[in-house]
């Protein structure tokens, strides 16, 4: 047998193991050369004049060649680990190492760059789909047409040789490390699997349980005013960062073995089959696990987090220009609004209109307000927006009372408005005491006189006239009247946008139009979730394929002992049923942990993103769940084969 | 009362072209009770007899009947049904799983049967006194000797109460003080608890243990050799009699 023959042998054999090592390689190249291709794409152009859409790709691109170097090297560092046996046979009948890493070479050579290539090909055939994704999310009227960009080959070439060079380095190393001896040995070295509980690993597994929560906890008290300047809350965002990744490696590391122990122990020896196919398996290999579950669950939680908040921005984009404009579109200048309205006349699209005064008083709000959290008002006079109650259907209040309206959640985070309680609107020259009665949600006037989101007060009839009579010309607007229009009819949403562009107002803030808003919104947005979506998804397919492989090797170790099991009279369905338990512990310990540090870090902060925070999240996490249970479906079967041959 | 009765054993390997036949139709009965040795050069089919009577592996033709039972018949969950109940196993690696103790690698076979945790403790209990194993319950097979490895493997074949034992060489990795402990072990248990035993080895020593022995030669059965009244020394020297004349290489130990 030559060598040829052996190289050639051995990656037949391989392939068939790899198959999944394969494919992720292959979707990591076809990723980066199609996210290379669009940045040098002129298409790209478009959305670069907005928002530096290449920029943004290629930072991204920078992002996902980390990922994925990181991924490749570990997971050669399983391969070359698992195959010491064979390298340490082949010194043994005299092979130089030398020559050992030639075969190597050469065999890592066929398998990389053949799925490079397949990669590359994939990624250009792809790469115009991507593209229409991108135009699709951020809603732009593009055409995806591409050519072949030979700069991105190169690229793309470049920069996987240069990890391929990593690679065989790191292999050159590790053959040269090794004596044949430990070559042999090399397999039960890494896992100093079986060892006893001592009160050390209890105190460890505590810890990392509670700093967990105390991260949770100062998490949740992040945005709710006990951290009021700049740097304790960028102190605190650092103190919940740390805690939980501290407290991740340190659960894993104790508290996993901790549990279960307890459970052990309270089974006295007694166990059944399912519990001795994942308990105690589990067990003892979590600690040596402890940091790579550590990085996945970290990793997932920041995927899942980042994906869920810039889909929540996304998914609230409409909602959010609802609030901002008050209508479809609003207008503050009557010359403006008349022939607006003209124009929508012309093309016969029915309309209804809606004028709302609004004056801006200074108010003495101290009694109401919870905390400022360091806002630079005064709330003995706050400039706040003033209307009748005349131009609100449904609300009527009386001449001494207050009704406040249109809040977000990101304001009444930084300036809490109590229930009820008594205040004062200023005037030039005379104090008005009013009752105010609560907060209302709906958003009746448009962003340009709430300054973005602030609560606008209600005020009766007569009060309104008195105020309006005394304001203090210093701090009105420039304009003082909202006209907003409403379509009919939603289909004419557009049309009435392209004639509200064309009338070509002199100043952006005259008018604002919901459709606009929206479509900027999900432009900037669309294309952060672009990005965050494809990096989301190389991260959980790599980090799949890492515990998809140590789940191989685990399994090939346990293959004696189901050889045992299945001598002693246990059947494949007993076994199997044991090995789903041993890796919904496996694969779910990662994912729920993930997913609650994802929870929490998205409640802490989403409504500075958006206005819904469950159905995108929930979306977000059900697809991630569901994609991420494919490779524990996987390990199961392979499990199956392991168990079939075990006898 | 015939516990294991095999007849006309045929078991072979490979395919039509190549075929190696291992066992040529052997004839086997074992009492209740007995501890029977089977002996034979390496190569003489013994290992895969015992695999055969096992249910571990497959006959080619020929039938097996354990306790009135033909299992040639029986499908493969029926067989691992049956072998979770009727039988127990000794190897001489001794397959116990390093991620268990001594305790419960020993319950093991117990945990499917629905027996309460009391009478397992019990059990566990009366086993591991026998094989004085006690001390070194919560201990992991890596920290044990080889002895003790092997006593914990008998102790696990014992514990359900299996109709017969069979053990693979049990004392193949053993020294020799270890495997005389063993085998002394063995026959204690073997006279108290009534249990049948059917054991593989090379060893004279360890065959010398047994009550009767059988000789295999190229796949059929050469001579048997009864212990009946006689001590151990005297059967002893009878199976190196019987083994030098088989042809055998004789074993030094």
């Amino acid at each position: 047998m030559s060598v040829n023959h052996l190289i050639f042998r051995n990656l037949k054999k391989n392939l068939k193991n790899y198959y999944l090592y394969v494919f992720a390689l292959i979707f990591s190249v076809a990723l980066y050369f199609a996210f290379v291709t669009l940045q040098y794409d002129p298409a790209m152009n478009d959305t670069k004049d907005s928002i530096k859409g290449a920029a943004a790709i290629k930072a991204a691109s920078v992002l996902l060649v980390g990922i994925v170097s990181i991924f490749l090297l570990y997971a050669n560092n399983i391969f070359i680990k698992r195959r010491s046996k064979e390298i340490g046979l082949f010194q043994l009948i005299g092979m130089t190492k030398s020559k050992i890493f030639r075969i190597l070479t050469a065999e890592n050579f066929f398998l990389y760059f053949g799925s490079l290539i397949i990669g590359i090909f994939i990624g250009f055939s792809i790469s115009r789909l991507i593209l229409m994704i991108l135009f699709k999310i951020t809603g732009m009227d593009a055409v995806a047409s591409l050519n072949f960009s030979s700069e991105a080959l190169i690229q793309t070439v470049v920069v996987f040789c240069a990890i391929y060079l990593f690679i065989m380095l790191m292999n050159y190393v590790f053959i040269k490390r090794q004596s044949i001896l430990s070559l042999f040995r090399v397999v039960s070295s890494t896992e100093g699997k079986v060892k006893k509980m001592s009160i050390f690993e209890i105190i460890i597994g505590i810890i990392g349980v509670i700093s967990i929560i105390s991260g949770y906890y100062i998490s949740s008290k992040l945005f709710g005013g006990d951290f009021t300047t700049m740097y304790e809350l960028f102190g605190a965002m650092i103190f919940i960062l740390g805690s939980v990744i501290i407290g991740t490696y340190l659960f894993y590391k104790g508290s996993v073995s901790f549990i279960f122990n307890l459970i052990r122990k309270k089974k006295d020896g007694y166990l059944n089959i399912n519990q001795v196919l994942s308990l105690s398996s589990i067990m003892f290999r979590m600690k040596s696990n402890a940091l790579l579950l550590t990085i996945i669950t970290t990793v997932s939680a920041l995927a899942i987090g980042l994906l869920s908040l810039s889909y929540i921005s996304y998914y609230s984009a409409e909602k959010m220009a609802e609030n901002q404009v008050a209508g479809d579109f609003s207008l503050i200048k009557t010359e403006d609004a008349d022939q607006f309205k003209k124009e929508l006349a012309a093309n016969d699209i029915p309309f209804n209109e809606n004028k709302i005064d609004v004056i801006q008083v200074d108010a003495n709000l101290k009694e109401i307000l919870g905390n400022l959290n360091g806002l630079m008002v005064d709330p003995k006079a706050m400039t706040t927006p003033v209307i009748s109650d005349k131009a609100v259907k449904n609300i009527d209040v009386a001449p001494g009372e207050t009704i406040f309206t249109g809040y977000n959640d990101l304001l009444q985070k930084f300036m809490s408005l109590k229930d009820s309680g008594n205040i004062e609107m200023k005037g030039q020259n005379e104090v008005i005491p009013l009752k105010y009665l609560g907060l209302k949600k709906d958003f009746v006037v448009s962003g340009y006189f709430t300054n973005g989101g602030q609560p606008i007060a209600i005020v009766d009839e007569t009060v309104f006239e008195r105020l309006k009579e005394d304001v203090n010309p210093a701090i009105q607007k420039e304009s003082s009247i909202f006209i907003g229009i409403t379509l009919k009819d939603e289909a004419d949403l557009e049309k009435a946008n392209d004639l509200l562009i064309k009338m070509n107002v002199s100043d952006d803030n005259y008018f604002s139009s919901r459709l606009e808003i929206s479509n900027m919104q999900k432009k900037t947005m669309g294309l952060i979730m672009f990005i965050v979506g494809f990096l989301g998804l190389t991260f959980l397919i790599t980090s799949g394929c890492i515990l998809y492989f140590k789940q191989m090797g685990e399994g090939e170790e346990e293959k004696p002992n189901y050889t045992i099991l299945r001598k002693l009279g246990f059947t494949q369905g007993d076994l199997l049923k044991g090995i789903h338990a041993k890796q919904i512990f496996n694969f779910g310990i990662p994912l729920v942990v993930g997913l609650f540090h994802s929870y929490f870090a998205v409640q802490s902060g989403w409504f500075l993103f958006g206005s819904e925070v469950w159905t995108p999240m929930i979306i977000v996490m059900v697809i991630y769940t569901g994609l991420y249970s494919i490779f524990g479906l996987l390990s199961v079967i392979y499990y199956k084969k392991v168990i079939n041959e075990a006898l | 009362m015939h516990i294991l009765e095999a007849n006309k054993l045929h078991k072979s390997y490979g395919n039509k072209l190549n075929k190696q036949e291992v066992l040529k139709g052997i004839d086997i009965t074992v009492e209740k009770g007995e501890f029977v040795s089977i002996m034979g050069a390496s190569g003489s089919g013994k290992t895969t007899l015992l695999n055969v009577l096992s249910s571990i592996d497959k006959v080619s033709s020929g039938t097996i009947k354990i306790e009135g039972k033909e299992m040639t018949a029986m499908k493969e969950k029926q067989l691992a049904e049956f072998r979770k109940h009727h039988l127990g196993f000794i190897f001489q690696d001794y397959n116990l799983l390093d991620t268990l103790t001594v305790k419960e690698n020993i319950l093991l076979p117990l945990s499917i049967t629905k027996v309460s945790k009391r009478d397992a403790d019990e059990k566990f209990n009366a086993v591991a006194a026998e094989l004085g194993i006690q001390e070194i319950k919560d201990k992991y097979p890596n920290e044990i000797s080889g002895g003790q490895k092997q006593r914990t493997s008998a102790a696990r074949a014992f514990i359900h109460g299996p109709s017969i034992i069979f053990a693979d060489e049990p004392t193949g990795a053993l020294d020799s003080k270890s495997a005389s402990d063993l085998l002394n072990k063995l026959s204690e248990l073997n006279q108290n608890r009534k249990a049948t035993i059917v054991m593989v080895t090379h060893d004279p020593v360890a065959a010398s243990f047994s009550s009767r022995v059988i000789f295999i030669k190229d796949g059929q059965i050469y001579t048997q050799l009864n212990k009946g009244e006689q001590s151990r020394q005297t059967f002893f020297k009878d199976i190196m009699k019987t083994q030098s004349v088989l042809g055998g290489v004789p074993n030094e130990r």
